[in-house]
């Protein structure tokens, strides 16, 4: 995470695990038994958003200086940031501001839209980012760890579920859905695919997307207006952070030469060291200095 | 409490460099996450002190409105090592209300966790539980000191404004607890009990995010949750289930506003 972690260790080509293929399997399907009653609560939220933007537009209700507020809000939000140096670090402040002031966005629509097409950016790219990853023969092929490759197959599902809540409450607040990645964020992940020859880059690069997705849903929380808005990416800002806690885990096996331990097998736990049990979540206080600018996704 | 030999070769390096990365996420912790947090927090406090009755009335009446889920809870007793407090834990006459209230519910039941947390070091380190891997041990006592953290946190507003701190579990929920913890028997029943926690405690947080009304509030609940979720992540993998369940993370297990105004 944060791309701060620097162990002198090599990646590992490949783990050799063992998981049984059909409990992998089984398990996935529970999960999907479980998001099915999870969308219980989403979609009755992205339902009543469509209502109020018909009704929001009706009356003419998108302002723009609530917009500009929503943008100057963040942009002080990002100077003041510490970056760690990771790759979304990278991208960098100047880049970050450049498509905040060069973006027309914020004074076209309202600002719960640009926060929205920002979050449905970031979603396009890490759906592109999963399913390249997945050609990789050591991610998606034969040689692949099965848990790595169902937990990419998985994840990628989970952001493309994303995405379409994302435009789905765009759509209900009356704007544009945003079916592009974010462009910072996009020249950050084509840099990096050539490195990606081993899981180790994979995995690091997959890390910096989720913890910056989990970290920009987490202040958008607090900047969104709309109630239904707040509540949709409520329910998805915790699943990043997921995401990001078992890439953290996943990342120091690798790094410790440890891919074998990479694995759902029963009683497995007993075999993993003392500092495995606290590595997936490293903050007591999920942080926001990585969430990327309200409208550097935002569509013009 | 007992620890498992573990294979010396690999795992001594392995050992080394985690825990070397561990405390570099704690360095980080401190770097960064704390920093933003206490601006939060001092926000927060300082908006309950300047604006006590606005901040109070806000989430009064989404409470009203029956915004946090309710879902069952059990009423049976039995032996305890969790205690419930008497009323709210406050000495100060009155029930908080609005978003403190919410941050009252919130800090009891952070005092459930670190209590069960405790409660589950107290059995390993009697043998209770059988062997406990080191990672679980690390997990129990890494996790009850963020829960103590968080606690903290939803405290300092209600401290704010004169009120005592809220430091007695939910009531509503210890019988339940206490009857589960009876039965576990080893780490796998301490994982699921464990699990039901930080599901519950995620779930109220999302849904305090649409009830309160400061945005300093939400701040505060916003960067709590996710970590509820890693978390719940953590013992999934712990159980051998897949660890990330849900696209969309649920509020079926978020507590009434109840369990604090009674």
């Amino acid at each position: 995470m944060r791309g701060r972690l620097k162990l002198s260790r090599s990646a590992p080509e490949e783990g050799r695990v063992d998981v049984d293929p059909t409990a992998m399997n089984s398990l996935i399907e529970e999960s999907q038994d479980l998001h099915h009653d999870a969308m219980a609560v989403t979609a009755p939220a992205l339902a009543e958003m469509v209502e109020t933007g018909q009704e929001a537009r009706a009356h003419g209700l998108v302002d723009p200086d609530e917009c500009r507020e929503v943008a100057a809000r963040r942009s002080t939000m990002v100077t003041s940031a510490v970056f760690g140096g990771g790759l979304l670090a990278a991208a960098g402040i100047a880049g970050a501001l450049e498509t905040l002031f060069a973006s027309p966005a914020f004074a076209a629509s309202g600002a719960d839209v640009q926060i929205l097409q920002t979050a449905s950016s970031i979603e396009v790219l890490a759906v592109a980012t999963y399913k390249t990853a997945l050609t990789l023969p050591f991610i998606g092929g034969a040689s692949a760890n099965p848990v790595v490759k169902a937990f990419a197959t998985t994840t990628m599902q989970q952001h493309m579920q994303h995405l379409d809540a994302f435009n789905a409450a765009i759509t209900g607040l009356g704007g544009k859905t945003q079916t592009n990645p974010d462009p910072v964020l996009a020249q950050v992940v084509q840099k990096a695919v050539p490195t990606l020859t081993s899981p180790g880059p994979v995995v690091a690069l997959a890390l910096e997307l989720e913890q910056g997705a989990a970290e920009t849903y987490v202040a958008d929380v607090a900047a969104l207006s709309d109630a239904n808005a707040k509540k949709v990416t409520a329910s998805i800002m915790g699943v990043e952070a997921q995401h990001a806690s078992v890439l953290l885990a996943v990342q120091a096996l690798l790094n410790a030469n440890a891919p074998q331990l990479i694995t759902l097998a029963p009683g497995n736990v007993a075999n993993l060291p003392a500092a495995a049990g606290s590595v997936g979540f490293p903050d007591a206080f999920f942080p926001t200095d990585q969430a990327r600018p309200a409208s550097e996704g935002a569509l013009s | 409490m007992r620890h498992r030999n573990r294979t010396p070769d690999v795992m001594a390096i392995s050992e080394h460099e985690l825990t070397v990365m561990t405390n570099d996420l704690e360095q980080i912790h401190h770097d960064v996450g704390m920093p933003a947090m206490n601006r939060a927090l001092a926000e927060w406090t300082e908006k309950s002190r300047s604006s006590r009755r606005g901040f109070l009335i806000g989430a009064g009446a989404l409470a009203g409105g029956a915004v946090l889920a309710a879902c069952s809870s059990g009423s049976s007793s039995s032996t305890s090592t969790t205690k419930a407090g008497s009323g709210s834990g406050s000495s100060t006459a009155g029930k908080l209300t609005g978003d403190l209230a919410v941050a009252a519910l919130a800090a009891s039941l952070e005092n459930l966790a670190v209590a069960a947390y405790g409660d589950v070091l107290t059995a390993a380190g009697a043998g209770k539980l059988g062997t406990v891997p080191p990672a679980v041990a690390t997990f129990v006592t890494t996790v009850k000191g963020q829960h103590t953290q968080h606690a903290q946190a939803w405290n300092s507003a209600i401290v704010a404004v004169g009120h005592s701190a809220i430091t007695t579990p939910d009531a509503a929920l210890v019988p339940t607890v206490n009857k589960a913890f009876a039965k576990v028997t080893d780490v796998t029943g301490a994982a699921k009990l464990a699990l039901t926690l930080e599901d519950v405690a995620a779930a109220t947080y999302q849904s305090a995010i649409g009830a309160v009304k400061a945005t300093s509030s939400v701040k505060v609940a916003a960067s709590i949750q996710p970590v509820e979720m890693q978390h719940a992540a953590v013992l999934n993998f712990v159980l051998g289930q897949y660890p990330v369940p849900n696209a969309f993370s649920p509020t079926s297990d978020a507590r009434p506003l109840t369990d604090y105004t009674g």
